[in-house]
């Protein structure tokens, strides 16, 4: 990659980043809505005990519907701040992408590494394989990232916000969502996990991020 | 002569219908192990080969219409979800009742059962995504982003999924040896229900865009 991509790119990150701590919209949303579920969960089950595959499911639920509430804001934020037009003129488009990918990335690994622990601590999880965790979570994460980062530019201008983030994410991000969920049981004492899957996730990131690349110009730039 | 051209096109259809209704219910036998059942596979097979036909084809008018931004590309990828949604739910319904019949369940996550459903959603979210869109350029350009990237969650249904998951479906008309396990009258009777299903997919789409061209030249 060029230099001075890269340094775009590190100037976009630096600024979400900047931007994210000093509002904290996206920030708290996202860690009080995993918390709260979390919480509700754990009250509900009362100290019983779940199957692996159902705490996998379960943490990846969360995790999924949380980030809803923190990633669908990289593009509606600066669109509402009125920002996006003076971005759209001074930010190649590729160096905004990747910049708002990486950050995503970021804030996703933040709430993955705060409502694991609380996770594992609340539902009395036994983590055989914590090696195994940690790379399915960041596997996971990179997806989200990656599909999140190009379909909440898609959904900048829509009439109607409530719910349409959710519903373009899930039939996309499936193919992380699924073997992230395997794993992550495996990673729970339940059963031998493929090595393929995560070698799967990790080519799905890739296309992914690729494919997100490719189109994003497309948004970008305005007719 | 384009109206006569789709009266053709409609009396076609109309007889290879017939033709179709007649193999399936007087021609075809009884299948081993699936008995009448398997009557019901000369719908269910051509509506879910329209329904990924009809993805397809969505996608590929939507990449036309990012090259060329002509809103008839645009016209002809929403008119392809929109039918392409109703093949999927004929597709899931009539795979249901199949399944029932068959293995005593409706619904199970069979990896075709999964496949099917991602599509569904797919399908869901792209028309969803359409219908909040209120300026017509920007509704046309991120659906067809929309829908080219989604595309790309194919590789995944058709390959990995099945691997991922146990399945009583029955293997594909043409498996993976590459050889064909079909008695000739079933896959003839199968090749017009593909026939069928394709054309009449074609002929929705076609009379769609062209009633929407009419609009606009009113």
């Amino acid at each position: 990659m060029q230099q001075s991509s890269w340094q775009g790119i590190k100037l976009v990150f630096r600024k979400e980043l900047v931007v994210g701590l000093r509002f904290k919209a996206a920030w708290a949303a996202m860690l009080m809505f995993s918390l709260t579920t979390l919480a509700c969960v754990s009250m509900a089950l009362q100290g019983g005990t779940l199957e692996p595959r159902l705490l996998a499911a379960l943490l990846w639920v969360i995790l999924f519907f949380a980030s809803l509430a923190g990633a669908d804001r990289v593009f509606a934020d600066e669109d509402t701040a009125g920002t996006l037009l003076a971005l759209r003129i001074y930010g190649p488009s590729q160096a905004v992408l990747m910049g708002k990918m990486l950050y995503t990335f970021f804030l996703m690994v933040a709430l993955a590494a705060f409502i694991t622990p609380l996770f594992v601590l609340l539902l009395d999880v036994t983590v055989t394989a914590p090696g195994l965790l940690t790379v399915a979570l960041l596997l996971g994460c990179g997806g989200i990232a990656a599909a999140g980062t190009l379909i909440a530019a898609l959904t900048t201008g829509a009439s109607v916000h409530g719910g349409l983030f959710s519903i373009l994410m899930l039939p996309v991000i499936l193919p992380v969502f699924l073997p992230a969920i395997s794993l992550s049981a495996a990673a729970f004492g339940g059963g031998d996990s493929a090595g393929s899957y995560l070698v799967g996730m990790g080519l799905y990131d890739l296309i992914l991020a690729v494919g997100a690349s490719l189109l994003f110009d497309y948004l970008w730039y305005e007719d | 002569m384009k109206l006569k051209q789709g009266n053709y096109l409609l009396a076609g259809i109309g007889l290879l219908t017939v033709v179709l209704l007649y193999l399936v219910f007087w021609v075809v036998p009884p299948a081993q192990g699936l008995g009448n059942y398997v009557r019901i596979a000369f719908f269910h097979i051509p509506v879910a080969w329209v329904s990924v036909l009809a993805f397809l084809m969505s996608a590929g008018w939507g990449a036309g219409y990012l090259r060329r931004r002509d809103m008839r590309f645009d016209a002809l990828s929403a008119a392809s979800a929109r039918f392409g949604l109703i093949f999927v739910v004929l597709a899931t319904v009539s795979g249901a009742v199949f399944s029932k019949l068959t293995w005593g369940a409706y619904w199970n996550w069979d990896p075709r059962q999964t496949t099917i459903f991602v599509l569904l959603l797919i399908y869901g979210a792209y028309l969803t995504l359409r219908a909040v869109m209120p300026e017509p350029t920007r509704r046309a350009r991120v659906s067809a982003v929309y829908a080219l990237f989604s595309f790309l969650t194919v590789p995944f249904l058709v390959f990995i999924i099945p691997r991922l998951f146990f399945s009583l479906h029955p293997s594909p008309v043409i498996n993976g040896s590459g050889s064909v396990a079909m008695e000739p009258v079933m896959l003839a009777t199968l090749l017009v229900g593909l026939l069928d299903a394709t054309l009449i997919y074609a002929w929705l789409v076609r009379k769609s865009v062209s009633g929407r061209d009419k609009e606009v030249l009113a």
